[in-house]
């Protein structure tokens, strides 16, 4: 592979594509300079950005207001936490920001799935994430565990001495941390206890209620003490297994579906004796040979938000109305602060069936052509009325970059290095699936009509 | 890595004739089949249908001191047993119940129930436990067993434009149509064909996986193109896009298009606020567009080897709320509809409104009871593989 290849495919999984100006401006980084770039971004980064809100003032929760106040207050949060969505998906697209640190936390976003409906939390756990994305495992729990959002998602508020409900404690372990199989129904209603009384204010911010906690003794993992949560996530940690699964996990999003448990147990080892650094299993990740074998590569499917993530690095796209990009990731099965469930994205083929396929593969030329997305989406369950069936994606794209990367090619290569830029999959591109379907007038319409082309391919679904 | 051979030819030129080997299989197990043995139809409720309010109690005192308002007046209630009796929208469904062509099974729920619309939702497509996350639907499951029928990519066929969790497999999944015309204009892209055409059989797994969807939606559009115009029915549905939708099932059923399994959707069941007229409304919409579908497949000969199941994912509290509406409850009915029914009219007692738990209806049929006799008596499949554990069987 060369270092061309190897870059795009870093960038591909530890962002969401190469831009065509950080490709003019790093294409002959060694790989290792490219790396190091990566988390002194994503250093830099987490120091300085909290998401702001979506327009003006945020609203939280309901008080005592009115049923008509109510509904227009749940209308405002749900564009905000829309705004939070799209800004998100926006940060991820912007070549300007860091694109290990936006990957990161989207990883972490799946694994830690939670629905959150009031936008002052939603930009809150959003930057919890983002603050922990690269840091310290055990930190990155226990700040999870005393998130409002995630609190009410998995019922902790109501999780009191004198009846414990066990939704966290059990997700905690099952999910976020351990894995099934790796402790008993005794052990989830032990930690249960330890975890009661953690709750959260109106703000969303986390109230340790002394009142409602069992400070009595618990025996969990066959250890008795006077457990407290703190401790339960430092016994799950002490465990082995911890490692593996999280590093299971991180193989799967980063790597490869397939898993090949070697390299999993190397990693896994790696996160375990450097007591859960994320950082160090992540960069084990990229400087490993694996990491650039051809059987990794060009073969794992886009999920929504990559896909227009990835579409928005490269052109630089902007959606004049952000509504049509919530709607397509609806289409699509993403929408971000909206999980299906605590167990996050499935993801892989999971993504496809006949309708996203359709739609994906036709992306590229709505947001080109501002053409209509002539699909109906499910209507919200609480919906009262269906869903219109078209929507106009206004959206402008910025062309001229990635032209200027390619202006001065021969015609002859251009298909080869066009789709070697554009493409992740190796196989070799044949000139008459194209030749009837581009605009051959001038150079511009040439690569613009070929690059939509290539973007319509199957292969584009993949990195 | 492997290069892929392009086989070399115009774009446009080949329609017949140059046919790679690869799309003339996956054409070859389709277009060839037809409709064999039994269809399921699924409707679904979406928001959580009213259950009190839809077949309701109406010689049960608790009923109306519950819903002082609410509560269907007992001389409007349009009466089917002794104790039970139809909305008054329902009209049109009496006599389908009359006739023994349709089955009402009360107080079907799951244990532990959740009253949030898109877990419990969720919990009815995946056919999980109330604490456990499954990523697919027991519809896809069923397509992932290897089914007789079910390599045909439009073995269970939602309309819709998307496609919704109970039809999602791993290796499989339903396909998702709402209008026949607009799949195949959308598949007829000159381009995606001509890519099709040129592909090649030796790719990476992903690679192939979505070539061979791609290569099957263009040949399921096809098919279902040319079966929806074989037959036009000649009764006239509602107008609507609910109507709409049983009539495209009937046509394309009526066509012995390879089609087992249909999925169709009504929503808006969510009636916190100002209840009576938009329920009225809704039960009208699906009892008037039920009613001639029935019908319909009946003239055809079809109805006693289809079973048409209509659920939704919760039903609503037992008192009414303050603003003439109700709120998110837990067990609900269910409507089984077919000529072939075993056990007609309604399957079990009516819903007992002494003993409630937190003001909500205790289950007293699991949903994976019908679901499992669905499976193993209609699809022919084994049902404990497909929802993970056993479950008693019903008389459907």
């Amino acid at each position: 592979m060369n270092t061309q290849q190897r870059l795009q495919h870093l960038y591909w999984r530890a962002g969401f594509g190469m831009s065509p100006k950080g490709w003019s401006s790093k294409k002959k980084h060694s790989t290792q300079k490219a790396i190091d770039e990566l988390f002194k971004n994503a250093h830099q980064a987490s120091k300085r950005k909290v998401v702001k809100n979506g327009n003006g003032i945020e609203s939280s929760e309901m008080g005592m207001s009115s049923k008509a106040d109510k509904k227009e207050k749940r209308k405002q949060n749900k564009i905000r936490v829309g705004a939070h969505n799209t800004d998100w998906i926006m940060r991820m697209g912007n070549p300007d920001e860091s694109a290990l640190l936006e990957k990161m936390t989207l990883f972490w976003h799946g694994h830690f799935a939670c629905t959150t409906k009031i936008p002052e939390w939603a930009r809150k756990q959003l930057n919890t994430i983002r603050q922990h994305a690269l840091g310290n495992f055990r930190e990155l729990v226990l700040a999870i565990a005393k998130d409002g959002s995630m609190i009410r998602f998995l019922n902790n508020q109501q999780n009191k001495k004198r009846k414990p409900n066990e939704n966290f404690a059990r997700e905690v372990m099952e999910l976020f941390t351990i894995g099934r199989g790796n402790y008993s129904e005794k052990d989830v209603k032990e930690a249960a206890r330890a975890f009661t009384g953690w709750s959260s204010n109106l703000k969303g911010d986390f109230v340790f209620k002394k009142r409602q906690h069992d400070f009595g003794q618990k025996i969990f993992f066959e250890k008795k003490g006077k457990w407290d949560g703190d401790d339960i996530i430092d016994m799950i940690l002490e465990k082995r297994e911890t490692s593996e699964f999280i590093a299971r996990k991180v193989y799967r999003f980063f790597v490869n579906e397939k898993i090949d448990e070697q390299n999993v147990k190397y990693l896994a080892q790696i996160f375990y004796d450097s007591k859960y650094d994320i950082e160090k299993m992540m960069r084990a990740i990229f400087e490993s040979k694996w990491f650039f074998e051809e059987k990794n590569v060009g073969v794992k499917i886009k999920s929504p938000v990559e896909l227009l993530a990835g579409m928005i690095r490269t052109f630089e796209v902007d959606f004049k109305n952000t509504a049509a990009l919530i709607f397509i990731e609806k289409a699509l099965g993403q929408v971000l602060f909206d999980p299906p469930n605590v167990a996050g994205w499935a993801g892989g083929k999971s993504w496809i069936d006949n309708s996203t396929l359709m739609l994906r593969l036709n992306l590229a030329n709505v947001l080109f052509q501002n053409s209509d997305l002539n699909i109906k989406i499910k209507e919200e369950l609480e919906a009262q009325k269906r869903n219109k069936r078209k929507r106009n994606v206004q959206a402008s794209v910025n062309f001229t970059p990635f032209y200027n990367l390619f202006k001065r090619e021969n015609e002859k290569l251009l298909l080869d290095k066009m789709g070697g830029f554009v493409l992740q999959t190796k196989g070799k591109l044949n000139e008459s699936t194209f030749e009837d379907f581009v605009i051959k007038n001038n150079k511009e319409d040439l690569v613009k009509t070929m690059c939509l082309r290539m973007m319509s391919l199957p292969e584009y679904q993949l990195m | 890595m492997k290069r892929r051979n392009f086989i070399k030819a115009s774009a446009i030129a080949s329609t017949s004739a140059i046919v790679p080997q690869f799309l003339k299989g996956v054409k070859a197990t389709n277009i060839e089949r037809s409709r064999q043995g039994k269809n399921l139809v699924v409707i679904q409720f979406s928001g959580g249908n009213d259950g009190l309010n839809t077949i309701i109690p109406y010689q049960n005192d608790l009923y109306y001191k519950n819903r002082p308002s609410l509560g269907i007046k007992a001389n409007e209630v349009l009466k089917v047993s002794e104790n039970l009796g139809f909305n008054p929208a329902m009209e049109s469904l009496r006599s389908l119940y009359d006739e023994g062509l349709m089955s009402i099974i009360n107080s079907v729920g799951y244990p532990n129930p959740d009253r949030s619309h898109f877990r419990s939702m969720d919990i009815w497509h995946t056919a999980s436990d109330s604490n456990e996350y499954l990523s697919t639907g027991w519809l896809g499951r069923y397509l992932d067993s290897n089914c007789s029928g079910c390599q045909s990519p439009h073995h269970a066929l939602e309309v819709d434009d998307t496609l919704s969790l109970s039809l999602k497999g791993i290796a499989k999944s339903g396909f998702a149509m709402s209008n026949p015309n607009q799949l195949k204009r959308i598949s007829d892209n000159k381009f995606l064909k001509s890519i099709t055409h040129h592909h090649e059989h030796e790719h990476e797994e992903n690679v192939e996986y979505l070539y061979k969807t791609l290569v099957d939606t263009q040949a399921s559009a096809n098919y279902l193109y040319q079966k929806s115009k074989v037959h036009k029915t000649k009764v006239k549905y509602p107008k609507g896009a609910f109507g709409n939708d049983l009539k495209q099932i009937a046509e394309l059923m009526t066509a012995d298009a390879d089609i087992k399994i249909y999925y169709a959707n009504l929503g808006g069941f969510d009636t916190h606020v100002g209840q009576k007229n938009k329920q009225a409304r809704l039960l009208k919409t699906y009892s008037d567009a039920m009613s001639v579908f029935v019908k319909d497949l009946k003239n055809n000969g079809l109805l006693d080897d289809t079973l048409i199941m209509t659920f939704s994912e919760f039903g609503r509290r037992v008192q009414q709320n303050a603003s003439g509406g109700t709120d998110h409850g837990t067990a609900n009915n269910v409507f089984l509809m077919g000529g072939n029914l075993k056990k007609k009219g309604f399957y079990n007692s009516a819903p007992d409104l002494k003993k409630l738990d937190k003001g909500d209806l205790i289950y007293q049929m699991d949903f994976r009871k019908i679901y499992a006799t669905i499976l193993e008596d209609w699809l022919d499949a084994s049902p404990t593989q497909i929802l993970g554990k056993r479950f008693e069987k019903i008389i459907i």
